[in-house]
């Protein structure tokens, strides 16, 4: 019994965690960044992928103008930090392009030439 | 089926007439939905397949499309987040399409998580996902099942740490276990098997209830579990896991992958675990669980030409020793009274496959394949002074062509088999020896039509060179009210050939003599049932409903019994009736966004005629809960899932030993109910994962597992009356790391 409210307990404190990581959005800088996305699973993989990079407090893809909009704390990363994470997932990020070997491992839908 | 075929022919000839006209003379239409949930598709593109001549889909997901320009006999259905498809339309003017969601291999996915409960296959199947196998401490196959409802995993003694799996009620060697659609892991390696398959070299694992398809052999009666390893093209290039619990046992797993050639991949597939701290917590003597070692290498090789040829390449190396017994006991020591009781086990193990297909040029649905795999199984082990030593090789070769009858409503599998088998047993002097030689042809018909009906009928007919010819027919239906709404219906046979020592190593741990009745036959049984399944949606929270009914009846059965005497384990052949009823309830339901319930309620009915009296198969209980919580905050940074087992009241043999109290000659007594909690919590990060976790936590155990623990060598000790864990609340924690 003991242990079901530790565990219990540990559940509680981890969905307080969530909500305190939530809102701990810091005012920051935004940039748009134009990739070479086209479905909704690159937006899927794209804003997962950016979700564990250091200082992205939040990335946004929107698939029909393949603009991704990240707010990062400046301090933490930089534009380049974070075009290069875009390039590691598989997409152009601007003009930088695509790690071939992350591309290649793209579901076939999502490759940029992917008959949409 | 006689006027489907009429009709094939009949499509057939028409074909062959209009093959001329086909392409100008066809427009299609058709609708498009998706596929889990039957909503149509807004706007989906639907092109004839290499041309530019394409439209799209209404409110409603309807399409026309003009005729191909060219004659061209394929489309290609495409929309944003789901998998593209390619249909073969020859001869059909209307087509529905169902489209899967994008469920990435890397599991990427924030909301359309994969289906569990797959809503396309003719049989009922459901799959862990690679998500799946994380929630659990897996380090090997028998954990993997932890957090599903229909495959349950015991302990089958308090010594030897073998783990079984158990469906249907039935026993574990009655689901046909096949490693990347070819099957493993067969006969003698039954006992220990769970432990050969690191839960690191699985992408995910299929369960398929019922007898399925007659591709794999005559083999599965109560059902297939699928074992599908990582894929050298898809898989992460390094990928740890280190794991540890608190009884002191650890294990290490080790994957890379290279890509050679364009063409060319591999994965090196790396395992060990290894357990040295001696520990008795219930204070019997004896240790919990034995000592152990294991060294378990894989390595797989893929070529793909992206064109016509496939092919893979497997290679498996395994050795495990493992030292159980008293606490006392060293190896070598003399089994005898005065001296400690041990159990030994050393087993080496080496195998391979080789998958070889080639689809012909244009026609995506017309494929041959090779399938061909051995291993060689080899082991030496004694419980007390019982000495249980042999081995096993075995072969086969599956040669599988797979077309369509004039249109892809109908295909078909058909081919060629041959299997080898050669065992050797030696238990404590008693020399039991098999070789098996067994040719076989198959044939499946696969029926579809462009709406809601699956037909799959299958035969197989197989020549035995000790059982003569053995016919296995087996029968599919899916029909699917609406896309929510799909019924299943199955029926097949099943044969094999038992290995009654294999299949009761546990009954090796006790002084019990083991008796065989001359002439075992083989065991035959039919299984049929249905399941169906709803899928739902609440306040725009997918769920699904899943029941089924499963009803296996034994032609024949090689019934180990411990009934008759607590001084032996008879295998006799099956006087009498022997079945097994299965019911199984689930609910699987997205209750928020970060919180997903599995709940379900299982009630098995499972006899056997022991000296012409039929009773309740001893071990299993009639009633079973099963609740899982799976927790995870946005991009999976925190997970935590709970799980929860509840077992009824269960019969188990009676060790009374005063026979003249009883009426009968067949004893029982019931035991109470219990319940077992894990869980686990992972916080992950770019390319960490750390997780911490518990198995048992409100540490349930059984009580004095061991029957006269303290007198191991007399003929009252028996460790295989086990139906309740043996070991404790055990903590771990462990670590992965992936590089993609």
């Amino acid at each position: 019994m003991k242990t079901l409210k530790i565990w219990l307990f540990s559940l509680v404190l981890t969905g307080l965690a969530t909500v305190g990581f939530a809102q701990g959005g810091k005012k920051g800088e935004e940039v748009k960044i134009k990739t070479s996305a086209v479905c909704g699973m690159c937006k899927a993989t794209l804003e997962k992928g950016l979700a564990y990079e250091k200082g992205v407090n939040k990335a946004t893809l929107d698939v029909e103008s393949k603009i991704l909009t990240v707010s990062y704390n400046g301090e933490k990363t930089s534009l380049d930090k974070i075009k290069k994470a875009v390039n590691e997932l598989g997409y152009d990020a601007d003009n930088s392009p695509a790690a071939p070997r992350a591309y290649d491992r793209l579901d076939a839908c999502c490759k940029k030439d992917a008959v949409h | 089926m006689l006027s489907s075929k009429r009709q094939a022919l009949f499509a057939l000839t028409l074909f062959g007439l209009l093959l001329p006209l086909l392409g100008t003379a066809q427009s299609l239409a058709g609708r498009v939905v998706d596929a889990a949930n039957g909503t149509p598709l807004i706007g989906a593109s639907v092109i004839w397949l290499g041309t530019s001549q394409a439209t799209s889909t209404d409110a409603n997901g309807h399409f026309t499309l003009a005729p191909a320009p060219a004659g061209e006999t394929a489309v290609l259905i495409s929309y944003i987040g789901y998998k593209p498809d390619t249909v073969q339309v020859q001869g059909r003017p209307h087509i529905v399409v169902q489209l899967r969601s994008i469920t990435s291999i890397q599991e990427v996915t924030i909301t359309g998580k994969q289906d569990r409960y797959s809503a396309m296959t003719p049989t009922n199947s459901q799959i862990i996902t690679a998500k799946d196998l994380t929630k659990s401490a897996c380090c090997n196959l028998a954990e993997s099942f932890e957090t599903n409802a229909s495959v349950e995993v015991s302990t089958s003694d308090a010594v030897s740490g073998a783990k079984q799996i158990q469906m249907l009620g039935l026993d574990g060697a009655y689901t046909l276990m096949t490693t990347d659609n070819v099957p493993a892991l067969r006969g003698l390696a039954t006992p220990y098997r769970l432990n050969y398959l690191s839960g690191t070299y699985i992408d995910a694992i299929d369960i398929i209830k019922g007898t399925g398809s007659v591709l794999n052999g005559y083999e599965s009666i109560s059902g297939q579990v699928n074992v599908r390893l990582k894929d050298p093209e898809k898989t992460d290039r390094l990928h740890v896991n280190l794991y540890g619990n608190s009884l002191a046992k650890w294990d290490a797993n080790v994957n890379t992958s290279f890509t050679l050639t364009p063409k060319l991949s591999t994965v090196l597939m790396l395992h060990t675990d290894q357990l040295t701290n001696r520990v008795d917590n219930n204070n019997d003597g004896f240790l919990d669980l034995p000592l152990g070692k294991h060294y378990n290498v894989f390595n797989k090789w893929k070529y793909n030409t992206g064109k016509q040829w496939v092919a893979e390449i497997g290679v498996q190396a395994l050795r495990e020793t493992r030292i159980g017994g008293q606490v006392g006991y060293r190896s070598g020591m003399p089994q005898e009274e005065g001296s400690f009781y041990g159990t030994e086990s050393e087993t080496d193990r080496f195998s391979g496959f080789s998958k070889t297909s080639y689809t012909f040029k244009n026609k995506p649905y017309q494929s041959i394949g090779l399938i061909l795999s051995g291993a060689r199984h080899d082991f030496d082990s004694h419980y007390g002074s019982r000495t249980y030593n042999g081995y096993q090789n075995s072969g086969l070769a599956n040669l599988i062509f797979q077309s369509a009858f004039g249109n892809t409503a109908h295909t078909y599998k058909t081919g060629l088999s041959y299997q080898y088998e050669d065992f050797q047993e030696n238990l404590a002097g008693q020399r039991l020896k098999r070789q098996e030689r067994v040719p076989g042809a198959f044939f499946e018909y696969i029926y579809q039509n462009s709406t809601n009906l699956t037909l799959v009928g299958g035969v197989r007919a197989d020549h035995h060179n000790l059982y003569g010819w053995v016919y296995t027919p087996r029968f599919n239906v899916k029909y699917d009210f609406n896309p929510n709404s799909i019924l299943r219906l199955a029926a097949g046979k099943g044969f094999r050939v038992a290995n009654p020592i294999a299949e009761n190593v546990a009954s090796l741990i006790s002084n019990r003599a083991f008796y065989f009745q001359n002439n075992l036959q083989p065991e035959k049984a039919w299984n049929m049932g249905g399941s169906f399944t709803q899928y739902f949606e609440v306040g725009e929270r997918k769920g699904a409903f899943i029941t089924d009914y499963y009803y296996t009846t034994f032609q024949n059965q090689i019934v180990p019994d411990m009934y008759s005497s607590p001084y032996q384990v008879a295998f006799t052949n099956l006087n009498g009736r022997s079945f097994s009823k299965s019911f199984q309830a689930e609910l699987q339901y997205e209750l928020t966004s970060m919180l997903d319930v599995k709940a379900a309620y299982k009630y098995f009915d499972v006899r056997t005629t022991y000296n012409g009296e039929l009773l309740r198969r001893p071990f299993i209980p009639n009633h079973r809960a099963f609740l899982n919580l799976g927790f995870a905050t946005p991009f999976d940074k925190w997970r935590a899932d709970l799980t929860g087992q509840w077992f009824g009241k269960r019969p188990v043999p009676s060790m009374e030993h005063d026979m003249n109290e009883h009426e009968s000659s067949n004893m029982m007594r019931t035991v109470s109910p219990y319940a077992v909690f894990n869980g686990q919590i992972t916080r992950a990060f770019k390319r960490w994962e750390v997780y911490v976790g518990g198995e048992n936590l409100l540490d349930y155990k059984q009580k004095n597992p061991i029957i006269s623990a303290d007198r191991p060598f007399s003929q009252d000790f028996d460790a295989s009356m086990v139906w309740a864990p043996v070991i404790g609340r055990v903590i771990y924690a462990g670590m992965r790391f992936t590089l993609k």
